[in-house]
């Protein structure tokens, strides 16, 4: 059935295939449900009994051990969307979201594709012609002499002269890569070889593409990106900033929005090359383009991602948008409605994202299972997850479980939050980044806001090593346990995830106790 | 019953009393030396896993769990593990010289072969987990003992893979 917000939409449709896992799949379950559609989730064999699968309104299983037989297999989707009925698929982010052949297979299957155009992502896909769509578009780009570097046998040679006109230190990246996957630095000329060939290897096992590309790397600089809205009909907005400089080998770590770097003038000077980069490849749907914003206040282009991020609830706390409901509502045909001056700025809001990685062992992913899993919860808080208490954690998946999100007044008191939140947080059986995340938020070079994208990369790490319990009092309180028979009522037995904070009335995203599920 | 806190080499031992549900320490050793006793009461909470702890007199919540041998606790914001170990047990990260898989994965390239002098750093193997890879380097100057797997073998966790000698 066609919900009513849908009633006049050009291309309507009634159920949407999620095509991920994860986190991100519940997220988007969830508003597909909330905005009157049909829910299907695939999942793979370590992922049965999965969270997005217990929510979702019909599940269809894909076979096969490996990624590129489930859910990076663009047939065996397409079949799932055909054998369900779904007239429309959501990527969500990683996996095939920016693949430029699976939406155009979406497309030609007759199945209603919740994305920009295959040409936009191809263009935008590949850094090179990015670049210079930009450079025509009167975007300011990277300076830098960029190539790509074909994978054949004979790249080394070509590599080493392209990395010397370059200079170091310099970014390899795939070309297809993204969220730090594919992406090195080298920083002397010994190092090209090992370090293009480990990029060239993790980009095709994570994106199924080999192609790397050379870049001049920018130190001391903030990543500020712009989370952009285009319509069928030719509007496009932006909705202000999201600052991602707390990063780690360039993988994000905590995000904030706003900026606390950013002015008024310069948001609406990124604000509108973010939208003209849109415009040039005629852009649908919700995308972010990614800036670098150098010490002396200028900024350049670095890449547009042409789907949903990560990051993404940062910008929907503060502006008060749901921007799932915003990509379905343009999917269908609808326009925006809303006019770049009514987006405001409400308050500050955090994202720490939870990892299974142990900090004190050079932040090594871990595994194991869930044994207590308590996320906080409370006014401000909000907390998208893809796990329940129970769950094994393996090495099959990224190891990012969850992100803790919150929105208070100012900036400090959104610090002084999550800090509170993380520490509540009970997360027991599985090493995470919890400990760590409280330790980089209240570090003072975040805290006065001034910290840029290699800060984390160049501190080191007994800077975020906190105080903590005396281990005499750790010690007893094991031995006290055993005695007490704690382990007894335990055992691994695991409960059933309750959530007991839904039910609010309002905008589902100001509603500040939002959590998934 | 012996006991360790994870990722470091302090070994406890622990006397308790238990009145009514209230377990108390009655005497701590460290390392065999005789340490000095928390003033600590500790007894089971309504809920499933949470403890409540009072230290010098203050009451507080905390949450524990046992997984395998290894005691995990939430306490004042923190996450701790706790390792309970046999009377006399050695910890396992202590087996000389040899190097283990720190996660289950794949080997993707073996840089070394036995017999090889190898520098403190070196890189000695590549393994892939959770999609990233990992290199493998070298603690401490010496030589390439014994080399386990082979490019494109699957490890599991704690698996020996390399062994160095001096």
């Amino acid at each position: 059935m066609i919900p009513e917000w849908m009633k006049g939409a050009s291309t309507p449709f009634s159920s949407v295939l999620v095509a991920n896992r994860g986190e991100i799949a519940v997220r988007i379950i969830k508003a597909v449900q909330e905005a009157g559609l049909r829910a299907i989730a695939v999942y793979s064999n370590p992922d049965k009994g999965a969270l997005h699968t217990e929510l979702a309104d019909h599940t269809i299983h894909l076979p096969g051990d490996s990624l590129s037989e489930n859910y990076l297999n663009s047939d065996a989707i397409i079949q799932a969307a055909k054998l369900s009925g779904a007239q429309a698929i959501h990527p969500g982010y990683g996996f095939l979201s920016e693949r430029a052949d699976f939406a155009r297979a979406v497309e030609r299957a007759g199945i209603i594709w919740i994305g920009p155009s295959p040409e936009a992502i191809e263009t935008m896909g590949d850094k090179i012609s990015a670049r210079s769509r930009m450079i025509e578009s009167g975007v300011p780009v990277i300076p830098g002499d960029e190539i790509a570097i074909p994978d054949d046998s004979d790249h080394l040679g070509i590599l080493a002269s392209v990395a010397a006109r370059v200079g170091y230190p310099l970014l390899l990246k795939a070309s297809a890569g993204g969220g730090g996957k594919g992406m090195r630095i080298v920083r002397e000329p010994k190092m090209l070889r090992t370090e293009y060939e480990a990029a060239a290897r993790e980009a095709s096992a994570a994106f199924g593409d080999g192609t790397v590309y050379v870049e001049r790397l920018l130190t001391g600089a903030r990543h500020i990106e712009i989370q952009i809205l285009a319509d069928k009909l030719g509007n496009c907005i932006h909705l202000n900033e999201r600052d991602c400089s707390l990063q780690r080998r360039h993988q994000k770590v905590i995000e904030e929005a706003p900026s606390s770097v950013v002015s008024e003038d310069l948001r609406r000077s990124m604000g509108e090359s973010a939208v003209l980069a849109a415009k040039s490849v005629n852009y649908v749907g919700a995308g972010t383009v990614e800036l670098l914003l150098s010490a002396n206040g200028e900024f350049y282009f670095l890449e547009m991602n042409t789907r949903l991020q990560v990051e993404h609830p940062i910008t929907e706390m503060i502006t008060g948008i749901d921007l799932v409901q915003k990509q379905l509502e343009i999917a269908s045909g609808l326009p925006i409605g809303i006019r770049q001056e009514s987006i405001g700025i409400s308050g500050h809001s955090i994202e720490a994202r939870i990892y299974a990685e142990d900090a004190k062992r050079g932040f090594l992913p871990s595994i194991g299972k869930l044994a207590v899993w308590r996320p906080p919860s409370g006014p401000g808080i909000r907390f998208d997850s893809g796990v329940k208490e129970g769950d094994e954690v393996t090495v099959n998946f990224d190891p990012m479980l969850a992100k803790l999100i919150v929105h208070a007044p100012s900036r400090m008191a959104a610090i002084r939050r999550m800090d509170l939140a993380l520490s509540s947080f009970i997360a027991l059986g599985v090493t995470t980044n919890i400990g760590f995340l409280r330790n980089a938020l209240t570090h003072p070079a975040f805290t006065s806001g001034s910290i840029t994208t290699d800060f984390l990369d160049n501190t080191p790490i007994s800077e975020f090593h906190s105080e903590g319990s005396e281990p005499s009092v750790l010690v007893a309180i094991a031995a006290a346990s055993k005695r007490l028979g704690v382990d007894r009522s335990g055992g691994g037995l695991s409960q059933v995830f309750t959530d007991d904070h839904t039910g609010h009335a309002g905008d589902p995203f100001r509603t500040l106790s939002r959590s998934f599920p | 019953m012996e006991w360790k806190i994870s990722d470091s080499g302090e070994i406890f031992s622990v006397d308790l009393n238990e009145r009514e549900g209230v377990v108390t320490i009655s005497s701590m050793s460290i390392d065999g030396q005789e340490g000095e006793v928390p003033e600590i009461r500790i007894s089971k909470a309504e809920e499933k896993s949470r403890i409540s702890v009072e230290i010098n007199g203050n009451p507080k919540f905390a949450h524990v769990t046992k997984v395998g041998d290894r005691w995990w606790m939430h306490i004042d914001g923190e996450i701790y593990t706790v390792d309970e170990l046999e009377k006399g047990g050695k910890s396992s990260d202590k087996a000389q010289g040899g190097l283990s898989a720190p996660m289950p994965g794949t080997i993707l390239e073996v840089m070394v072969r036995e017999g090889q002098r190898v520098r403190e750093g070196q890189p000695l193997m590549t393994m892939e987990a959770m999609k990233m890879e990992h290199r493998i380097l070298a603690p401490k100057p010496g030589e390439v003992v014994c080399i386990n797997f082979n490019q494109g073998d699957r490890v599991d966790m704690g698996a020996v893979l390399v062994e160095l000698g001096d």
